[in-house]
């Protein structure tokens, strides 16, 4: 017991998960941007645009993320000198920031496009049918019923990206959760069942609840037809 | 061989009473669907007040006909005729256009994310500007009118087929069409349902409201309709009283389509 | 001439254009892909001069990722590794995941409920973190080609959790005629199980399957983290010795698109075919279903895009949705009790306090909220609705949830 809790002692775990919990954040804010505008090219009647997009969530959905990380340090700042700060750590997180945020984008709209495709063409016929005007049925009919039909899949891309956020270890982000629990078990053999567990009931207490607010929420907002 | 069958366009016969001018008027319209020429030189003309049930076989066009009255089918050529004025193809008159065109819809669709009186309020409310008080009034009477008031707070989820269909009845009377076009209105209701929407349908047809029903019921359209038009493969091929079609049709087709049908 | 321009996803937003509309779109059209060129020539303009760094098209830069030495001494044996490590995971998840999946439907309390926490906890951890401990174990160990292993124990685990989540809502999303059917025919719950649902889940859950296989092959990348000589860390090591990293990791990137996209392709191609043999739904969801109970809106989508057939006849997917149908427990109160299925004679002659006879259990449950469930339908609202009719559904509405 005294060996488990002087492996808190000796390296700060909490301020690991802290890391990811912070790439999450900010590759969620940018995924999010990014996936909304993705979404509305994906919809639009402009057949460029609607291509465009169709292209770049291809691409990020059929190319590994760790190929995304690899590319953004040694392709962006190695070769094309990319760099967000002077401090190399600093500048890795933003790099593992953006590649996470690119990567997820893709999922975002898709998951978009999916709580879009639960609304029945049916609904905006009526809504043609009584002459209200693009606005007014888009924001009074088909996106409310598109909003709630989403929720499960964005539930589920935020849940794979908090997972993801360990894949930063392969864009040299070395104080996250997955090179810290590398580095003890290399120096504490002995218990690495105990470390792996630690690392892993973290993510569980991290990702359960989410999934279960996922669940609920997807079910309360649920569009009953 | 078919025989192609015109009667004399019913504004010239010199019954109309106020204005001679044919409420909806389709002339020479086609389209196609890819290869498929589902409209083929379509000729009709709807007086204010008439009822106007189309009948015929499933795939004839009837249902694509109707549609392209409030243009959520395009045509391919002719034009259509709303009132005098040639129906807009985009843009705010379009919308206006479509706010005098009330449609009743096979599958119903009410708003599932909005109350069964939100329903019927929302577009007289956003398309009209009234108020929102006198909306909700205007919205209660009608559904009193149809008869499913007591469901007025509910979503249209916990309400059954013959419900749903009424409600949007009302929904589409809210709006005070010019014209009401009903497209299938029962065909996806229990049997035992279908009465209440055609009870309906015959008051607001007794009422003079002007109708174009698609639909395969047969003693609605014995007992509502002004007139018969009696489409097949794109084509209108017979037109006339209900008693001319169902006692004396005309043509072989229309001769087939009838012994194959059983009155209810 | 097909005046149709709009797809189906855009017709739900936007109305068929008329010519002013038409025009607009073009005008629109070729100023979007102006601006598209654009970038792509911007973006090529700043690799061909980097601030401070080569000319990265340059062809010095390209040939040694190309050669015939690069091919045959770094890339087909990544290639290799990566596929041995996907194809042993791949046949690894589907044995988990079928077996862990048939595991959470069984009738036994204590089977579902061990079965619910391996696989809740594998889809809960990364894998990631999963491969960096099987690694250092395999290693401590002394077991030959750790990294392999940590790589392939990974991605069962995690994939094969992913799988099983998917059989039991495979089964769950079933119309529940079907659990009805083969209780019917005298069929016990693990006789139903194993010949009429799991077969149809399998079916239904194929295409979703396949996708998981993109995922597969994507995620044996992270082997290159745990020192597995994959194809992304031969075209590291490649990169390493001419100096053309980024060049190599576009090679080995695109190698992985193609594997990846023809998947997707065939996975996308599936869901007909397999709608043959299933009355479930077939269509994938967009991402893999990670969240405790699997929230999912497969069927959702379904209900949208099917067509109100004649004649009120059943719906094929639920149409009353209830978010995660993915449960095989109280199917009948999940059905009957809710009054879904208004032709029960049970449901017509709703007693609301009474609970329901569940023929496929011996003991009996209470519904909930029955007092909510009460049966508010009313007659006509007012008698002054001549010739409207009388409400003929009395006894037939569905309550609320």
């Amino acid at each position: 017991m005294n060996d488990f809790l002087s492996l808190f002692r000796e390296y700060n775990i909490p301020a690991a998960f802290w890391v990811n919990i912070q790439l999450t954040f900010w590759a969620a804010i940018l995924s999010l941007v990014l996936g909304v505008i993705l979404v509305m090219m994906r919809i639009s009647p402009i057949s460029s645009l609607r291509g465009f997009a169709t292209a770049y969530v291809e691409f990020f959905k059929n190319m590994p993320l760790t190929i995304i990380m690899v590319f953004m340090v040694l392709g962006m700042f190695g070769q094309l000198k990319l760099s967000f700060s002077d401090n190399f750590d600093i500048n890795f997180f933003w790099l593992a920031v953006t590649g996470l945020g690119l990567y997820t984008a893709s999922f975002v709209c898709e998951s978009l496009r999916s709580g879009i495709n639960t609304v029945p063409l049916g609904q905006a016929e009526a809504c043609r049918a009584l002459g209200l005007n693009f606005w007014q049925s888009a924001s009074q009919v088909i996106l409310p019923q598109a909003f709630r039909g989403s929720v499960a899949p964005m539930g589920n891309t935020l849940i794979a990206l908090i997972k993801n956020s360990t894949v930063a270890a392969a864009a040299s982000v070395t104080t996250e959760t997955s090179s810290v629990m590398s580095d003890m078990i290399e120096f504490h053999a002995s218990q690495i069942l105990q470390i792996f567990f630690i690392f892993a009931f973290g993510y569980v207490i991290l990702i359960i609840p989410i999934g279960l607010l996922t669940t609920y929420l997807s079910n309360r907002l649920a569009v009953r037809r | 061989m078919t025989n192609h069958t015109t009667t004399p366009d019913a504004s010239a016969s010199g019954q109309a009473q106020d204005d001679n001018r044919p409420l909806v008027e389709l002339r020479h319209v086609e389209k196609h669907f890819g290869d498929l020429h589902v409209l083929k030189d379509i000729n009709l003309s709807v007086r204010k007040g008439e009822v106007l049930v189309v009948l015929g076989p499933s795939g004839s066009g009837k249902s694509t006909m109707c549609r392209t009255i409030n243009r959520l089918e395009t045509i391919d050529s002719g034009s259509i005729l709303i009132d005098g004025t040639p129906l807009p193809q985009e843009g705010r008159d379009l919308t206006r256009l479509r706010a005098e065109v009330g449609m009743v819809f096979q599958q119903f669709n009410l708003f599932a994310n909005k109350t069964i009186i939100d329903n019927v309020m929302l577009a007289p409310i956003k398309v009209r500007k009234v108020p929102r008080q006198q909306a909700h009034d205007e919205a209660m009477e009608l559904l009193a009118r149809v008869g499913v008031d007591s469901q007025a707070s509910k979503y249209p989820a916990q309400l059954s087929g013959g419900q749903q269909q009424r409600v949007a009845i009302a929904r589409a009377l809210a709006m005070h069409p010019k014209v009401m076009l009903f497209d299938e209105p029962t065909s996806a209701l229990d049997p035992e349902m279908v009465n209440e929407v055609l009870d309906v349908m015959l008051e607001l047809a007794s009422e003079g409201m002007t109708m174009i029903c698609v639909t395969h019921e047969m003693g609605f359209a014995r007992k509502a309709a002004d007139r018969i038009v009696f489409m097949a493969d794109g084509q209108i091929l017979e037109t006339g009283t209900p008693d001319e079609f169902f006692d004396h049709p005309r043509t072989d087709r229309a001769k087939d389509f009838l012994s194959k049908i059983i009155e209810h | 001439m097909n005046t149709q321009t709009n797809n189906s996803e855009s017709a739900v937003l936007f109305d068929q254009p008329g010519p002013r509309g038409r025009r607009m779109i073009r005008i629109f059209n070729s100023v979007a892909a102006v601006l598209i060129i654009a970038l792509v020539v911007a973006v090529l303009a700043r690799l061909h001069n980097p601030p401070q760094g080569e000319n990265q098209l340059s062809w010095e830069l390209w040939k040694p990722a190309f050669d015939y030495e690069a091919w045959s001494d770094f890339y087909l044996p990544g290639l290799w590794m990566t596929l041995k490590a996907a194809i042993v995971a791949i046949i690894g998840s589907i044995v988990f995941g079928v077996v862990f999946g048939i595991g959470r439907l069984v009738p036994s309390r204590l089977v579902r409920a061990v079965s619910a926490v391996i696989v809740e906890f594998f889809r809960a951890v990364p894998e990631l973190l999963l491969m960096v401990f099987f690694w250092r174990w395999f290693a401590f160990a002394g077991v030959s080609s750790p990294s392999y292993w940590a790589v392939v124990g990974g991605l069962v685990l995690y994939n094969g959790s992913v799988v099983a989540e998917l059989v039991r809502s495979g089964v769950g999303n079933l119309p529940h005629g079907q659990r009805e059917a083969a209780v019917a025919l005298g069929l016990s719950p693990m006789q139903s199980l194993m010949t009429v649902e799991v077969p149809q889940a399998l079916y239904a859950m194929l295409p979703a399957t396949i996708t998981q296989l993109v995922v597969v092959l994507k995620d044996t990348a992270l082997g290159s983290i745990i020192m597995y000589t994959d194809l992304l860390q031969e075209s590291r090591r490649l990169g390493a010795m001419y100096f053309n990293i980024l060049q190599t990791l576009v090679v080995a990137g695109v190698i992985y698109f193609i594997l990846d996209w023809l998947l997707s392709r065939l996975a996308e191609r599936m869901p007909a075919v397999m709608q043959r043999r299933t009355w479930g739904n077939t269509v994938a969801e967009p991402t893999a279903p990670i969240a405790i109970m699997d929230a999912t809106n497969a069927n959702q989508i379904a209900a949208a895009h099917e067509p109100m057939p004649f004649g009120g006849a059943e719906r094929r997917f639920h149409d009353h949705y209830h978010g995660s149908n993915a449960t095989t427990d109280h199917w009948q109160h999940a059905h009957y009790s809710h009054g879904h299925d208004l032709q029960h004679p049970e449901v017509r002659a709703r007693n609301w306090d009474e609970p329901l006879r569940d023929f496929a259990r011996p003991f009996q449950t209470k519904p909930k909220n029955p007092a909510a469930n009460g049966n508010v339908s009313a007659g006509n609202g007012g008698n002054g609705n001549a010739g409207a009719g009388t409400d003929h559904s009395a006894g037939k509405n569905p309550g609320t949830e």
